[in-house]
């Protein structure tokens, strides 16, 4: 089962949105990377209000994805916990206010499925809607799902996409839980770093999906998923998704590497290069997105413009120098937390 | 294409802690709501009317022998009822470890059901920490993943209210895919003061028992449980008990409001309408709808609309909420397995506290436990964010 990617938007912490600027490095502040905001012309100064960061922006990348399109079949929507922020100012009031007098706002704003209905809401979308939210596979279970929806309805076009917030609770838990690093750690020298956690990240990516090649950016070719530890599984694991999907006598001409700067991640990610013919580039992206739940949706949206030419890979991705010229493969390998890991092959259309 | 049959289920929620409880009391018009369980820290917790499952989270845990640290209520009351579930399929350690195997589960509140320490955490509370890798939906699936092994696909939705019934038609989808050959698939929800105020601050909550598709309800009761069911391709079901098969599921957005339906039940028309094309079956086929019906204003009398839209004369129906309130994420999973006893047993449960149609719609569900001839019974789950979702179960 695999899929084309006719269009895609990104909002990200890089200029991602608009026009593309991905060779210059915007710095991460405060050991986290937030997203450059662009204006939000769709929306009116009342719905933005009430929108939650992760609603606005997710709505903001995939509303001029719609705007020129056949309203799509369906809204498939990962994310871990969108809407947490909200959740949080709920949270405060009923401790702060003691349970009573409480305004519901936050509420309903707060529950992670606010991204996919509120965009079915503005484009009067009636469709099938849904939102995964199983953590670091929150958006490869979207991808497998709309895959499947592709199988089932060949004719059809969806929408996909990964979002996730940076909130001061998610925050604080994840760095109590030491998944963000405790000493201060600036993007550009993530990879130097040799402790434990990474950078806080956000981003929303959204996907115009479809059977149909013409005009294609790219071509969802495979995707995986993984739950273990053990390093020795996860690599015999990679190896069989790549016998079993690279297409003879092809190989993998870029790694994108989820590489984030834990130095207990730091080996599922040597034994995915081992698994490539040495001297096969690898970029890394975590340094331009921060580590997030749904960071591979950032890492597809990075390879659909690789492949389509939209954009070449910058200096500052690669892990040692290489010439990355051809690129017709690409392989997305992602663990969060080291318990969950993903592969996804990403081709030329 | 193989059917798809349920082989086995699993439920704890207020009025059982097994598929066999829930049945008794079903038949006899037991509720599960009181005044006064304790087992959450909420000021309303004795004030407002629950449906508690009356077993403490440390009785839980020692129940299921789980000693590891971090696992919430949430999570405990779904391992319980996925033991049931697949002790009752009698599936095999090796067929619960083989990749074949998918897990999808749902949940609303997740391990946000710890409201206090999750404010604690937040707040300068660095010591105790126990909890602070489970605040996510995931965290529950991804506990019953690795306590047993499991390597096949796992998925974790929330579509708020309707979100179990997503994972039942995601995991049907996941068999007619060929991504699993047999799928665990339910959802589980706890009562937390997180989810009592934010339906408190809607001001939906009733201050007595719910009394579903009647002219004066006044809100819902909030409930908790978990359910599973382990579904299996026919071919795969060999001579096991089957139970129904799961014959057509149908999702739609209403697109209209973040917390309430439309006047006119777009989102409702369209998951049943197209759960029955998915079945292949035409609205006199429904023997039986096991409504939303949760007792509010809203639900209630929108329900009812786009019902008699698509069915005109309605067959039998009711909503089951007044037996066990509204578990959340748990809810279709609950209702699921009720509606495979409707099949299983042939007879329908009542609609407690039902006394005078709504003015203007006049439709009455059932009242009275009746045996009754049931092929087939739709189940309805309207969630937050017009998140709405139909199940079709049929006599296998």
């Amino acid at each position: 089962m695999m899929f084309y990617i006719n269009k895609t938007n990104c909002i990200s912490p890089q200029q991602t949105f608009g026009d593309i600027d991905i060779e210059q490095l915007h710095a991460s502040v405060d050991n986290k990377l937030k997203v450059l905001e662009p204006p939000y012309p769709a929306f009116t100064a009342n719905a933005i209000r009430r929108m939650s960061k992760s609603t606005r922006m997710g709505c903001g990348a995939a509303l001029p994805l719609l705007a020129d399109s056949t309203q799509p079949d369906g809204i498939i929507i990962g994310t871990q916990v969108s809407g947490m922020e909200e959740n949080g100012k709920f949270l405060n009031q009923i401790i702060e206010y003691d349970e009573d007098m409480l305004t519901p706002g936050n509420f309903v704003q707060g529950t992670p499925n606010t991204i996919s209905s509120q965009i079915a809401l503005i484009s009067n979308n009636k469709n099938y809607n849904i939102t995964h939210v199983h953590r670091g596979l929150a958006f490869e279970n979207a991808v497998i799902d709309t895959a499947m929806l592709l199988n089932e309805s060949p004719q059809s076009t969806y929408l996909l996409g990964g979002v996730d917030e940076i909130c001061a609770n998610n925050h604080t838990l994840d760095t109590l839980a030491d998944w963000f690093k405790k000493e201060d750690c600036a993007n550009n020298d993530l990879y130097k770093s040799n402790t434990n956690g990474s950078l806080s990240g956000e981003g929303a990516a959204m996907f115009y999906v479809s059977n149909n090649k013409t005009n294609a950016l790219a071509q969802l070719k495979a995707i995986t998923t993984i739950h273990n530890t053990d390093v020795d599984v996860v690599k015999e694991h990679i190896r069989n998704f790549l016998l079993q999907n690279l297409p003879q006598g092809e190989k993998i001409d870029l790694l994108l590497s989820g590489e984030n700067g834990d130095k207990r991640a730091l080996h599922y990610y040597t034994f995915c290069e081992q698994l490539l013919d040495s001297g096969t580039p690898v970029a890394r992206f975590k340094h331009l997105c921060g580590e997030y739940p749904t960071a591979s949706s950032f890492a597809l949206w990075l390879a659909c413009n690789f492949v389509s030419g939209q954009a070449t890979v910058p200096e500052h991705m690669l892990k040692k120098a290489a010439k990355v010229s051809a690129l017709k493969n690409i392989l997305i390998y992602n663990t969060h937390k080291t318990a969950q890991h993903s592969c996804m092959l990403v081709s030329i259309p | 294409m193989d059917r798809i049959l349920v082989t086995g289920m699993g439920v704890i929620s207020a009025i059982g802690n097994s598929v066999d409880e829930n049945h008794i009391a079903l038949v006899n018009g037991k509720t599960g709501i009181i005044k006064g369980g304790g087992n959450f820290p909420s000021r309303y917790a004795g004030i407002l009317p629950f449906a508690e499952v009356l077993m403490s989270t440390a009785d839980l845990r020692a129940r299921l022998h789980v000693t590891e640290p971090g696992v919430t209520r949430t999570t405990l009351m779904a391992l319980h009822a996925f033991n049931e579930a697949i002790a009752n399929a009698g599936l095999t350690d090796a067929q619960l470890t083989a990749d074949d195997t998918a897990l999808v589960g749902a949940t609303t509140v997740g391990g946000m059901c710890l409201t206090d320490e999750l404010y604690a955490n937040t707040h300068g509370d660095h010591e105790n920490i126990e909890y602070v890798g489970s605040y996510d939906y995931a965290s529950v699936n991804l506990f019953i993943q690795s306590h047993y092994k499991m390597t096949g696909v796992v998925n974790t939705m929330n579509t708020a209210c309707s979100s179990s019934a997503n994972a039942i038609m995601y995991g049907c989808r996941l068999i007619k895919n060929g991504l699993a050959r047999r799928v665990i698939v339910g959802g589980t929800d706890s009562l937390a003061k997180f989810t009592v105020n934010g339906f408190n601050a809607l001001r939906i909550l009733s201050d007595e028992a719910c009394t579903p598709f009647d002219e004066n309800r006044k809100g819902l009761n909030l409930g908790e449980g978990a359910a599973f069911l382990v579904l299996e391709k026919e071919a795969d079901a060999g001579d096991k008990k089957v139970y129904a098969a799961v014959s057509g599921y149908g999702n739609a957005n209403d697109a209209y409001h973040p917390s309430s339906l439309s006047p006119g039940g777009d989102g409702p028309y369209l998951a049943m309408k197209s759960a029955l094309s998915n079945a292949n079956l035409t609205p006199a086929d429904i023997d039986f709808i096991n409504a939303h019906g949760t007792g509010t204003e809203n639900n209630d009398e929108v329900e009812s609309r786009a019902m008699l839209n698509l069915f005109g004369a309605l067959p039998n129906f009711a909503s089951t909420k007044g037996f066990t309130g509204h578990t959340l994420g748990a809810a279709s999973a609950i209702e699921a397995v009720y509606s495979i006893l409707n099949i299983d047993r042939q007879e329908l449960y009542p609609n407690l506290n039902f006394k005078q149609p709504i003015t203007g719609i006049g439709v009455q569900p059932v009242v009275a436990y009746k045996p009754a001839k049931i092929n087939h019974v739709m189940s309805n789950s309207f969630g937050f964010g017009g998140n709405c979702t139909s199940l079709i179960f049929s006599k296998a």
